[in-house]
């Protein structure tokens, strides 16, 4: 009985269709960038290594859920001093916090194409409030969202010690993403 | 078998005294210049690292020049060379090699325990290692008191030896006349 019980459930399981709010991120196309100020001469990086999921229903933006998630040690900007320093311990710590999130659960419609997904962004454990904007362009069943954020990077102790002055690198650092996803199911 | 001195110094000898003297010369200006010239800050970042990359490079040229010592027998000093400046000349040279290690020993000590922790990368190209040991220190403000106060004041006692033996190489040379110079000058031997 307990076989057919198990059976069954996956037969349900793999049979039920994928939740067509489901949206999958696809990598390839998609970016996370920042830039930022390093003895007054701007740079510019990127995370290699992020993932995400996506529930939105365009008819219901309220009801829309997002994570992403961060590999905190995957941040590069061509530079082999900064990239080097980047992961340690007086910036992202990668070794204590591997992962920065950021969640957020409804999306604020501002009309056009224009959005606010009011959430949470969690750096090296500290968690914020953040209010980000964007641009949701939806052509058959790709989805395209792109937006900017301006973060002040010592709000979740980025750069610790003589770091937390904007003396050697900027206190702002400003954030982009490309976001691009496939709508799941049928 | 300690066979007769030889009248010169070998190719590799001269090649490296004057390499090391030209690195050394440059981490002078370099050192002065970024710590008590007003720079853009930039620019102070940027002498920093070329600081760091050449202190690197030299200490690695001095463990070349210290092995092709222990190895060689350097040309002998003039016979009417009166002892007391014989000793003086061991002595000057002997405190020269030691500030030659000294100075990048502590100079890599000083970038380990710094509160800056930047990764050193050779010429922006070739990272770098920390200081075995002192990386691993877990406060590491008393080692940063130490080594930079080290790293400042073997400076100047550097700066004031090299003056010493530069003036001793010259005297020798124009004064003495005595072919002590020439031993060590790439051509006209």
């Amino acid at each position: 009985m307990k076989f057919f019980a198990i059976a069954a459930l996956a037969v349900l399981l793999l049979a039920s269709p994928a939740n067509a709010a489901d949206w999958i991120i696809q990598p390839a196309q998609s970016q996370l960038g920042f830039s930022g100020t390093q003895t007054g001469a701007p740079f510019k990086g990127s995370f290699a290594k992020w993932t995400g999921q996506i529930t939105y229903d365009p008819a219901n933006p309220a009801a829309a859920h997002v994570k992403i998630t961060v590999d905190t040690a995957s941040a590069a900007t061509g530079d082999t001093q900064r990239d080097g320093a980047l992961p340690g311990a007086d910036w992202f710590n990668a070794t204590a916090f591997p992962q920065a999130v950021f969640e957020a659960t409804g999306f604020v419609a501002k009309g056009g194409n224009n959005f606010v997904a009011d959430g949470t962004l969690t750096i090296r454990g500290i968690a914020k409030k953040l209010s980000l904007p964007f641009t949701l362009t939806i052509a058959g069943k790709k989805a395209t969202a792109i937006g900017q954020v301006i973060l002040p990077r010592t709000d979740y102790g980025v750069g610790q010690g003589v770091w937390t002055t904007g003396d050697y690198v900027g206190l702002n650092v400003d954030v982009t993403f490309t976001l691009v996803a496939t709508q799941s199911g049928d | 078998m300690r066979g007769s001195p030889p009248v010169r110094y070998d190719l590799a000898a001269i090649l490296l005294h004057w390499v090391i003297g030209l690195g050394i010369a440059v981490l002078i200006v370099l050192g002065l210049a970024m710590v008590h010239l007003p720079l853009a800050i930039g620019l102070k970042f940027q002498l920093y690292q070329l600081h760091k990359s050449i202190g690197i490079t030299v200490l690695l040229a001095v463990l070349l020049r210290v092995l092709w010592r222990l190895t060689h027998q350097p040309p002998a000093l003039p016979q009417d060379m009166p002892a007391a400046e014989k000793t003086a000349a061991s002595a000057s040279h002997f405190l020269l090699y030691g500030l030659m290690l000294a100075m990048p020993l502590t100079g890599w000590a000083m970038v380990t325990v710094s509160p800056y922790d930047i990764p050193t990368v050779l010429y922006g190209v070739m990272p770098w290692p920390d200081m075995p040991v002192l990386s691993t220190l877990v406060d590491k403000k008393p080692a940063d008191a130490i080594t930079t106060f080290l790293h400042h004041k073997l400076g100047y006692i550097f700066i004031a030896l090299i003056c010493l033996h530069a003036a001793a190489a010259l005297r020798h040379h124009f004064f003495l006349r005595d072919g002590i110079l020439r031993r060590m000058l790439p051509f006209g031997g």
